[in-house]
């Protein structure tokens, strides 16, 4: 009860966390990934896109580009506009422009597992095995499976002029490219050299120092092992090492048409399947 | 400010309105489908078949077949479980086990006009033309369009044995084996006799018997349009007549794979029964 009144006296005053409630601006752009698939660091280049004149750390990131479930209605009100805004949900009607991340799920599990001994939620000789399990029945987070999540968005909005989808490999492979799309789909006023800026600022050496100096300035590392770092590997492929064979086929066999429509070749598959890929081009634009 | 502290008071004894704010059980059961696809029809069979000894209406469906977003969150706290809500949510990861409820999106279009009419939702004088536009472009709808509902919710739980696909058209033809099938969903054992009697009382007759004596109290008909009744055709098929050539192709062409999928026969030739892509058939394992 008490709890209850400190709630609503913090809500009369916008200092609650918004959430869902969290009243979404036509002009509102959302960044979309599920967990552990490169928001972070597109977090981090969107912003310091977007706002050169301060360079994103970990202590301004939740500022600059928040998350409903982190940041103050308050500090939501007093964004400059259009704002962008992290997510990790499922698909949302009331987001009115999606940059959707896609990852490898096969590297997700990995990232999300060491994730998960760094916040101290699984303990060091866990085995990956289980940790698959659960990760594949949508258990080790609030956003659903990998699949689920990345169904509701492909289903609904796929080849929709306001959704643009962009995997983590690319953005690693040529990272001012992909950016580039950004800057294009948002309409954003960034030249090459600004791209290249932001790019060279969000490095995943940068971060990492960041990470270092500032592990007590966010929320994400609060009571979480310092000995592991949250920016690991920061590449694609990692799966190939530490994720065992009859894992790696039973995710392929679970989703390995949504992954080979998203461009991830199977390594337990018959390349036969992939002839039905070409029936995709029949999904039109919807509007 | 006096406003804000009001509902904060309201908050913290659980007298707010639900809305997407409420603590969902994992044997919640949502009866969940676009608005204007036979939602509140379902309702009403299901509160017969699950409550035989009362008299179901417009002014207690709320409390038998609970609707979240118009009900307190202390009311859904105290309600027994496992419970039944209903919902026009677009996907919820936290919806476990759920009833989706489909309709050919050319009735939808057809009966959401005259709704938004009756509510006053939309000017009086918008064309159907007009309303059909906006409604391919999701612009009627705060829960998406229909397009984005249906898939949100087929795409990842298709063949998942918690998720039952009941088809609006389906309902009409059979209404007894299809209350049959989701009573059976549901746990219910409900023989020939109660399924009978359910369907009976749950009639688009007497609903429009029971608008008529209760349009008042309940939320879904208070202070809208009396001239435009919320119990209408009650059928399928209608867009035949209300809707242009030009309107369906239009919706036809943004549409046509779900709608394959379904079932509904497509008035383009062209586009009628083309399959939906490969990646999309995952449902039983995302």
């Amino acid at each position: 009860m008490m709890n209850h009144v400190i709630a609503g006296v913090k809500r009369s005053l916008g200092l609650h966390k918004p959430g869902k409630s969290l009243l979404i601006l036509p002009d509102d752009i959302f960044l979309v990934s599920f967990p552990k698939s490169g928001n972070t660091w597109t977090r981090f280049l969107l912003a310091n896109l977007r706002f050169p004149d301060q360079q994103a750390t970990w202590e301004n990131i939740d500022r600059l580009i928040p998350d409903p479930t982190g940041t103050t209605k308050k500090d939501f009100d007093r964004m400059p506009r259009p704002r962008i805004i992290k997510s990790h949900e499922c698909f949302d009607p009331r987001y009115p422009r999606v940059v959707y991340i896609v990852r490898d799920p096969r590297d997700v599990v990995v990232s999300q597992y060491h994730y998960h001994r760094k916040i101290r939620k699984i303990v060091d000789d866990s085995p990956i095995e289980t940790f698959v399990g659960r990760f594949m029945a949508g258990e080790t987070c609030p956003h659903g499976s990998w699949g689920q999540n990345i169904a509701t968005w492909l289903y609904t909005s796929e080849g929709d002029p306001r959704f643009l989808l962009l995997r983590y490999e690319d953005l690693v492979a040529d990272t001012a490219r992909e950016l580039a799309k950004v800057v294009d789909f948002l309409h954003l006023s960034a030249g090459p050299a600004q791209i290249a800026q932001a790019v060279e600022r969000s490095s995943a050496d940068r971060m990492r120092k960041l990470e270092q100096a500032q592990a007590d300035k966010n929320g994400l590392f609060k009571g979480s092992r310092n000995d592991l770092s949250f920016v690991r590997a920061a590449g694609s492929g990692g799966w190939r090492k530490e994720l065992p064979a009859p894992m790696v086929s039973k995710m392929e066999s679970a989703w390995g048409p949504l992954m080979q429509h998203l461009g991830y070749e199977l390594a337990t598959r018959a390349p036969s399947e992939a002839r039905d890929l070409e029936s995709i081009g029949t999904l039109s634009p919807r509007r | 400010m006096i406003r804000r502290l009001k509902y904060a008071v309201k908050r913290a004894l659980g007298l707010d309105l639900a809305g997407k704010h409420y603590t969902v059980y994992p044997d919640d059961t949502f009866l969940v489908s676009y608005p204007k696809s036979g939602n509140t029809w379902v309702r009403f069979l299901l509160a017969n078949l699950i409550h035989p000894n009362e008299t179901v209406g417009f002014s207690n469906i709320n409390r038998l077949l609970p609707a979240p977003g118009v009900l307190t969150r202390r009311f859904l706290r105290t309600l027994p479980r496992p419970r039944i809500m209903k919902s026009h949510e677009p996907f919820d990861v936290r919806f476990r086990k759920v009833i989706y409820l489909v309709r050919d999106p050319r009735d939808v279009a057809v009966s959401e006009y005259h709704f938004d009419l009756k509510k006053r939702y939309i000017d009086a004088g918008m064309t159907l033309d007009q309303f059909v536009r906006l409604y391919i472009a999701g612009g009627t709808s705060s829960y998406g369009s229909w397009w984005e509902h249906a898939a949100s919710w087929i795409g990842p739980r298709y063949g998942n044995p918690a998720f039952l696909l009941v088809r609006y058209e389906d309902l009409l033809g059979d209404p007894i084996a299809e209350t049959g099938k989701i009573a059976e969903f549901l746990g219910i054992k409900a023989d020939q006799d109660r399924l009978k009697a359910a369907v009976e009382r749950s009639s688009a007759d007497r609903m429009r018997k029971l608008e008529k004596q209760d349009a008042d109290q309940w939320t879904g008909t208070k202070n809208t349009v009396k001239e435009i009744p919320f119990v209408r055709a009650a059928k399928s098929g209608g867009w035949k007549e209300s809707l242009s050539p030009q309107l369906v192709e239009e919706i036809e062409v943004a549409w046509f794979p779900l709608m394959n999928f379904l079932g509904y026969e497509l008035q383009s030739r062209e586009l009628d029964g083309k399959a939906m892509p490969a990646w999309m058939k995952t449902g039983q394992t995302l």
